[in-house]
């Protein structure tokens, strides 16, 4: 013995008993890799009445797999992720909200692309909760930020029963998966709440997510002028790696000093978009020495005898739904985060609902 | 007592879980003269023309003729019912592919046992990248052995030419899959 002294209270606590429940729950094949919290009855309790809803509630089927997800099954994995209680209405409101993306009832989680989930929190539970919406917003080091969407990667794995090398198929997998799940820094944002602009009540805590392919960051601290910090935005969103059928969706998660910048300019989001949508694009020119000017259906690929100079446009249009934009991390520096969307976005923010 | 420690799949604690209904394979035909071919186009890219291919094959070969050609309406699902029922009355066996991405390899072996459940033959094209998915389905829909035509990944590369011979060395493969009764 060490003759380690314990702190008051944790007398009864046994690390050697944790650890085993902890293994016991690798031996099962329900980990993502991490340890797990094991889940009891009594603490799946206290989640579901932190939610007050009914454990046998339906909240998502995947009919292809013939696997029906439940509340209480939910709250289970969301036990093992490692959320408390309270954080259980918001991962059921991030489901909700992926659950009404077109391609997460469809082949989405089985995707060669392996997609993350965006989750995006507004509303006063950010700050009840310790959310994090400034530094380091895409992670690590804060507990709900980091539960919420491993609990919603752990209900893809352990009920719909999709595990990597068998029913889920992604090639490498988007960085962050499970773990990408931001509060929206709206103290410092210049544009009211993105649950706002989808349409809720203001002061409503509610969640809006969608399914991501990459990240990717821009880096503009020397410019005051609002055309070219868009115009960067532009050339990053342009990109053709990323750029597989006809049009593509996207999202950005402008940082506080940029989104000032650009209302500064007398810009607010829809603005902000339609300058993004006629600009961000490429020439044929520069797509066919990437084997994309192109267009089979809807898919890019060599060849269109289109000429050089004709400008192709990333986004659909303008509309909210092909671009994402939210407002997060620290006002010390000019450093946002462009996202490429799985496919378009349901606009939607789900109400975080306590009882 | 110690709690126990719950199950997160909702699946161990289901009172015995009912195994899905085995597999019995449509009947093979006895040969593949004057057979009708029904082809399903799941979407993704050169698979049309593969299936095209290998039914002209078959035409031109074996005086089969394709009385059906269809596009799945979502490559990530199973094929609808109303499709299956289409395929059956108007074909004798299926030709459906080509699995090449996570979902649809998966959806495209479902389709092929759905065929079988309705008394077609099925012969699933799947890239040989997604075998272990396609096995995945075929285990959950109670046919774990289920034997479809596999081909070298990708598929999706290659020009015309390509897939014309491609379909060449795939066409008799096809007709052995469902003409000869296969062990299962």
């Amino acid at each position: 013995m060490t003759g380690a002294s314990k702190a008051p209270g944790e007398a009864d606590l046994d690390p050697d008993a944790a650890r085993a429940a902890i293994e016991y729950c690798y031996d099962q094949g329900w980990s993502d890799g991490l340890p797990l919290v094991p889940a009891t009855e009594p603490m799946v309790g206290k989640f579901l009445a932190a939610a007050g809803r009914n454990a046998d509630e339906v909240i998502g089927r995947l009919p292809q797999l013939d696997r029906v997800v439940t509340v209480g099954l939910a709250a289970i994995n969301a036990v093992m992720a490692g959320c408390r209680p309270e954080y259980f209405p918001v991962v059921l409101a991030a489901w909700d909200a992926l659950m009404l993306e077109r391609t997460t009832g469809g082949g989405g989680w089985q995707s060669t692309s392996g997609p993350a989930p965006l989750i995006v929190v507004n509303g006063p539970v950010r700050i009840e909760l310790g959310f994090n919406a400034t530094g380091g917003v895409f992670g690590p080091g804060f507990r709900p930020n980091a539960t919420v969407p491993r609990a919603i990667g752990l209900i893809v794995r352990n009920v719909f029963g999709i595990h990597p090398h068998e029913l889920e198929q992604a090639t490498q997998g988007v960085p962050g998966r499970w773990s990408i799940c931001l509060a929206e820094n709206e103290e410092e944002s210049p544009w009211p709440p993105l649950a706002t602009e989808a349409g809720l009540p203001d002061g409503v805590s509610a969640v809006s997510a969608t399914l991501l392919r990459t990240c990717e960051f821009v880096d503009n601290r020397h410019t005051a002028s609002a055309e070219q910090l868009l115009g960067d935005f532009a050339d990053t969103i342009g990109r053709s790696g990323p750029w597989i059928f006809q049009h593509a969706a996207v999202g950005i998660i402008f940082c506080p000093e940029h989104a000032q910048l650009l209302a500064g300019a007398g810009l607010d989001r829809a603005q902000v978009r339609a300058w993004l949508a006629e600009h961000s694009g490429r020439h044929i020119a520069d797509l066919a020495r990437a084997g994309k000017d192109g267009l089979d259906g809807r898919l890019r690929l060599p060849g269109s005898g289109h000429p050089a100079d004709e400008f192709q446009r990333v986004l659909q249009s303008d509309d909210r739904t092909n671009l994402l934009i939210a407002v997060a991390g620290a006002r010390n520096a000019g450093i946002s985060m462009v996202v490429r969307q799985f496919a378009d976005w349901s606009g939607a923010a789900v109400q975080v609902i306590r009882p | 007592m110690p709690n126990a420690i719950l199950d997160p799949t909702g699946r161990a604690n289901v009172e015995a879980p009912k195994p899905p209904e085995e597999l019995v394979l449509a009947a093979r035909k006895a040969g593949a003269a004057g057979l009708r071919v029904g082809l399903l186009n799941n979407t993704k890219h050169n698979a049309a023309l593969l299936l095209a291919e290998i039914g002209e094959l078959l035409t031109g070969e074996h005086a089969a003729r394709v009385t059906i050609a269809e596009t799945k309406p979502n490559f990530a699902a199973p094929a609808p019912a109303d499709l299956i029922e289409r395929f059956a009355s108007q074909c004798d066996v299926v030709i459906t592919g080509v699995g090449d991405c996570g979902s649809c390899s998966a959806s495209a072996v479902a389709d092929g046992i759905l065929f079988e459940r309705a008394g077609v033959p099925a012969a699933v094209i799947c890239s040989d990248a997604f075998v272990v998915t396609a096995n995945a389905m075929a285990q959950m829909r109670g046919a774990p052995d289920y034997h479809f035509v596999v081909t070298e990944h990708p598929v999706a590369v290659l020009d015309a030419e390509q897939v014309r011979q491609r379909a060449k060395r795939l066409a008799p493969e096809v007709v052995s899959l469902v003409t000869e009764r296969v062990s299962q």
